[in-house]
């Protein structure tokens, strides 16, 4: 047993004293290959951490969505639905909501408008540390705005600005608080205000909202209680949180893989790189395996060697461009590739993305990677193993 | 649900299998319609080469092989989270009728490349080369079991379909089911225990007995069968256990009997070392019943009879390590006053 | 004399080489030989006179078509490459024509070459290494590359590296081929020093210094695979 992992490490000793003699060849190889693996991680990584960012966000929406759904698209929801619910067991409260979009012209950005009242939310006690300032007063025309919107409408210290009704008249609002800058994932575009306000900005009329926000007591029965308004309100639209959760994994993912098919081209067209490489031995490699093999080395012991060399280049190829994948996308926010993930709006949220690498991410990128270069370089390496050792003494 | 990071790296190392094996049993296949002992002509030489080749290849096919298991797990649990009443892994793979049979496809197929290996080392220990028709025939069996293995993972990852938010008025709800994070009912608790420990001690007996020299014949024929037949039943009853009963006591939760979360990191990844000694333990165990049955050959009498002693040896300590790790957390509840 | 005796002993050996195919070519013609244990002889011929296929037979490099040939105790014919290896490695030392070192690796490296894939560990290696190296009284230079040493020198670790395994057999390929007359010598009289030790040495070479060694017990020529004593 000893012997055998002496071996091992002799043939390891060998290995890397045989890629230092042909450093520049082999430093070449790993260096392109571990740009392609950082490409491939740099998606992995962005992934998982806007996933994960998501996840944690996603952690204080209701967990059930009520829509008024009419030839399959939204309409405003009558507040007389809200006494239907009352009797179902197992739901804490529910909050009337109004959201829409406003189009700015001036810049081309929509914002979001939404007004829900914090005594409804079963933390809104807690919404005012999401913003410096105060919550909007009821009745004051007064809101909350998002950090993209305080930038795009140019303020430049003034309080008040208006915003369009429908019908053109001006509706004049006053700024009484900024949402933080760590809550920009959500409230970049975002402007909070009191559903009166925002019914009047809307036109929307009193007795009627956007939609439903249903706070569940126990989240495993928010399945039970989704079906149970959905039977009971049958012309509606039931969102749940786990469903919004799901649908950003599966887009982010979808993305990802998407980018990654796209990237699998580069993988490819490097393993065929490696490939020739790998099979392209110098009249000087083919005398050094002969003289090994007639100084007693086994082909498998020639063979072994040459899959050592396989595994130290991609192995380090694979460290450096993680390494550098995690640099790029949490030192530097994944610039390069935010676009392709994030998608496209005028208002950028300024997004700083927390490190969610785990073991389970790292496998993934060397299975992608390392995997198919030893694969890919398996028989080549045999090619050169079975020289035959009367090659050296001709 | 191809266009995903995880099922794009289970379909890609699917192809590199297919690749690595199928050159193997090429090389098989040309060994059994050519291989002349008695020749010297170049065809001989070549399928002499050639042999290294097949056997680094079926190397790499089984470190693929484990690897493939232990990425789709982590694929079924990432997946579990956009599926609908999927809590973990478990959910997942049995949201899917291919789900399953992929896993335990997979997991023999560790065991069929480990033995592959093993007669292939008995093998070219031996200057007759006495096994080496066998040995191809056996590895031309492994393409189409590589193919069903490929074909199963395919079909379950073309069956996933996420859940995600439509535009349709009303939706069907999957509410996590009574055991959707179970995999198991709860089975006769007192039974399994018993038989679990018993078991081992019985192994450990039986491989004990198996280490003295002075235990030959019929006497010696018996263990071995016991302690082939043993290994091979306590695989089963141990994956039965920790499903039902152990894991919960590494969870901390009553209810959550999945043998697939213990291989996350909130759990410092202790499915790792359970499930690496469970089945590398398994594997040698039953090998030795092969490697007897090997030695019966007049060729292979001392190569066998030093692997069985290598091997009784490797699976006991495999043994002791599965079960300091699967017992450690039962006996701590027991200890700190639970129950 | 007895096979027991002959530490090298061939008997109706014929190579040939791509059997049945256009360009067969017979390498060797039922070539004879019996060289006791301790002898040291001479192999004499032309290149393609197959020499080189005869060294490479004795070599345990590769195993004769038919005919019976058996290298240190063991019979070659039939055995599968794997073990002519392991046979090699065991019993012959091998002396290349120009050494064959490898020039960037250090003379200590390039002696211990043969000791790695045998699991030794590198204690041992640099132990058995240097105790050859200073033997032969290089071991001033065992840490030089050895593509900056002397021909002297190198001839010198060729012979180190040959011994390593402490082979009964030793077979040297032209070993004077690009030596001047006064290291052909000092070779000479390092063949002769290992022939009273024991070992068995057979050296392909035309070289007239080298066939006219009075150390010689007899002198084969090789020639269109076929072997006379002279």
């Amino acid at each position: 047993m000893n012997r055998a992992l002496e071996k091992q490490l002799n043939l390891l000793d060998y290995t890397l004293a045989s890629l230092r003699r042909r450093k520049l060849k082999n430093l070449g190889i790993m260096i392109v290959f571990a740009a392609v693996i950082f490409l491939v991680a740099s998606f992995q990584f962005l992934t998982a951490s806007l996933t994960a960012t998501a996840q944690d966000l996603l952690a204080e929406a209701p967990e059930i969505v009520v829509q008024k759904m009419s030839a399959g698209r939204q309409e405003a929801l009558p507040l007389s639905y809200l006494a239907k619910l009352e009797g179902l067991y197992g739901i804490r409260t529910v909050a009337p909501r109004i959201w829409g979009y406003y189009f700015s012209e001036t810049s081309g950005a929509n914002f979001t408008i939404l007004a829900v009242d914090p005594a409804l939310m079963p933390k809104g006690d807690r919404l005012f540390q999401a913003l410096e300032g105060k919550l909007p007063g009821v009745g004051q025309g007064e809101v909350v705005l998002g950090s993209g919107v305080a930038a795009d409408l140019n303020l430049a210290g003034r309080r008040s600005f208006s915003l369009f009704r429908p019908d053109l008249t001006l509706k004049p609002l006053t700024v009484v608080g900024n949402f933080k800058a760590d809550t920009d994932l959500l409230t970049s575009d975002l402007i909070f205000t009191t559903p009166d306000a925002a019914r009047d900005l809307f036109a929307i009329p009193e007795d009627h909202c956007t939609d439903l926000c249903v706070y569940v007591a126990n989240p495993r029965e928010i399945g039970t209680i989704a079906k149970k308004i959905a039977a009971l309100l049958p012309a509606t639209r039931i969102v749940t949180r786990p469903q919004i959760s799901q649908t950003y994994r599966v887009v982010f993912g979808w993305r990802s893989g998407f980018a990654s098919i796209c990237l699998l081209t580069a993988l490819a067209a490097f393993i065929i790189l490696a490939w020739d490489k790998a099979s392209g031995l110098s009249a000087e490699e083919k005398r050094e395996i002969a003289i090994l093999k007639v100084l007693g080395w086994q082909t498998g012991d020639v063979l072994l060697l040459r899959c050592w060399e396989s595994l130290t280049v991609a192995g380090l190829a694979w460290l450096l461009g993680c390494t550098a994948a995690y640099i790029h996308v949490f030192w530097l926010d994944g610039e390069l590739f935010k676009p392709v993930l994030l998608g496209w709006s005028v208002i950028h949220p300024q997004l700083k993305l927390l490190p969610a690498v785990a073991a389970p991410d790292l496998l993934l990128i060397f299975t992608m990677s390392v995997v198919p270069y030893l694969a890919a370089t398996v028989i080549p390496a045999w090619r050169a193993a079975i020289i035959p050792p009367d090659a050296a003494i001709r | 649900m191809f266009l995903n990071i995880w099922s794009l790296a289970l379909t890609f190392c699917g192809a590199i299998a297919v690749f690595l094996i199928g050159v193997a049993a090429r090389t098989g296949w040309r060994v059994i319609r050519y291989w002349d002992p008695a020749s010297d002509d170049a065809l001989q030489i070549g399928l002499e080469s050639e042999t290294w080749l097949a056997s680094t290849l079926v190397e790499y096919g089984l470190a693929l092989q484990i690897l493939t298991l232990l990425l789709f797990v982590l694929a079924a649990d990432q997946f579990s989270h956009v599926i609908a009443g999927a809590m973990c892994a478990t959910g997942s793979l049995l949201a899917d009728p291919f789900g399953m049979p992929t896993l335990y496809v997979k997991l023999a197929g560790v065991f069929l490349y480990g033995f592959w290996l093993l007669l292939h080392q008995l093998d070219i220990r031996v200057e007759t080369y006495p096994l080496v028709r066998i040995k191809f025939i056996y590895l031309l069996c492994l393409l189409p079991f590589l193919l069903v293995d490929v074909t199963l993972q395919t079909l379950y990852i073309a069956g996933l379909k996420p859940d995600i938010i439509t535009s349709c008025c009303s939706v069907v709800f999957a509410e996590p089911g009574p055991d959707s994070g179970n995999l198991m009912g709860i089975p006769p608790r007192g039974l399994l225990l018993t038989a679990f420990y018993g078991t081992i001690i019985g192994l450990g007996i039986s491989g004990g007995l198996l280490g003295r020299s002075k235990i030959v014949g019929r006497l010696r024929t018996l263990l071995t069968v016991l302690f082939t037949i043993g290994w091979a039943g306590f695989f089963f009853l141990a994956l039965a256990v920790i499903t039902a009963i152990l894991s919960c006591y590494i969870y901390a939760m009553p209810n959550h009997r999945c043998p697939f979360c213990l291989l996350k990191p909130e759990y410092n990844y202790i499915g790792l070392g359970i499930y690496f000694t469970l089945v590398g333990g398994a594997f040698f165990g039953t090998s030795t019943g092969v490697a007897a049955l090997l030695g019966r050959h007049p060729d292979l009498t001392a190569q066998t009879a030093h692997y069985r002693r290598t091997a009784i040896k490797i699976s006991l300590l495999l043994l002791i390590i599965f079960t300091i790790l699967t017992s450690f957390h039962y006996l701590r509840y027991l200890i700190s006053g639970g129950e | 004399m007895a096979d027991a005796d002959n530490m090298i002993l061939l008997d109706a050996v014929t190579k040939v080489y791509n059997q049945g195919r256009l360009n067969e070519v017979t390498a060797l013609h039922e070539v004879n030989l019996a060289v006791p244990a301790g002898a040291m002889i001479c192999l004499r011929g032309a290149s393609g006179s197959g020499k080189s296929t005869l060294l490479s037979i004795i070599g345990c490099i590769i195993a004769p078509t038919s005919g019976r040939a058996i290298i240190a105790g063991k019979a070659l014919s039939r055995l599968p490459d794997r073990f002519l290896t392991i046979h090699r490695r065991q019993h012959i030392g091998f002396i290349f024509q120009q050494f064959n070192v490898l020039p960037e690796l250090s003379v200590l490296d390039n002696v211990t070459l043969p000791l790695l894939p045998l699991g030794v560990g590198p204690a041992e290696r640099r132990a058995r290494g240097n105790k050859l190296l200073a033997h032969l009284a290089i071991d001033h230079r065992a840490n030089f590359p050895a593509g900056q040493i002397s021909g002297g020198e190198l001839q010198r670790v060729a012979i180190a590296r040959a011994l390593i395994n402490d082979p009964p057999i030793i077979l040297a390929d032209e070993p004077t081929a690009h030596l001047d007359s006064k290291l052909s010598r000092e070779f000479l009289a390092t063949m002769a020093e290992l022939k009273r030790e024991g070992k068995t040495i057979v050296i392909a070479s035309h070289d007239q210094l080298v066939t006219e060694s009075p150390d010689l017990d007899s002198i084969l020529d090789v020639k269109d695979g076929r072997v006379h004593v002279s």
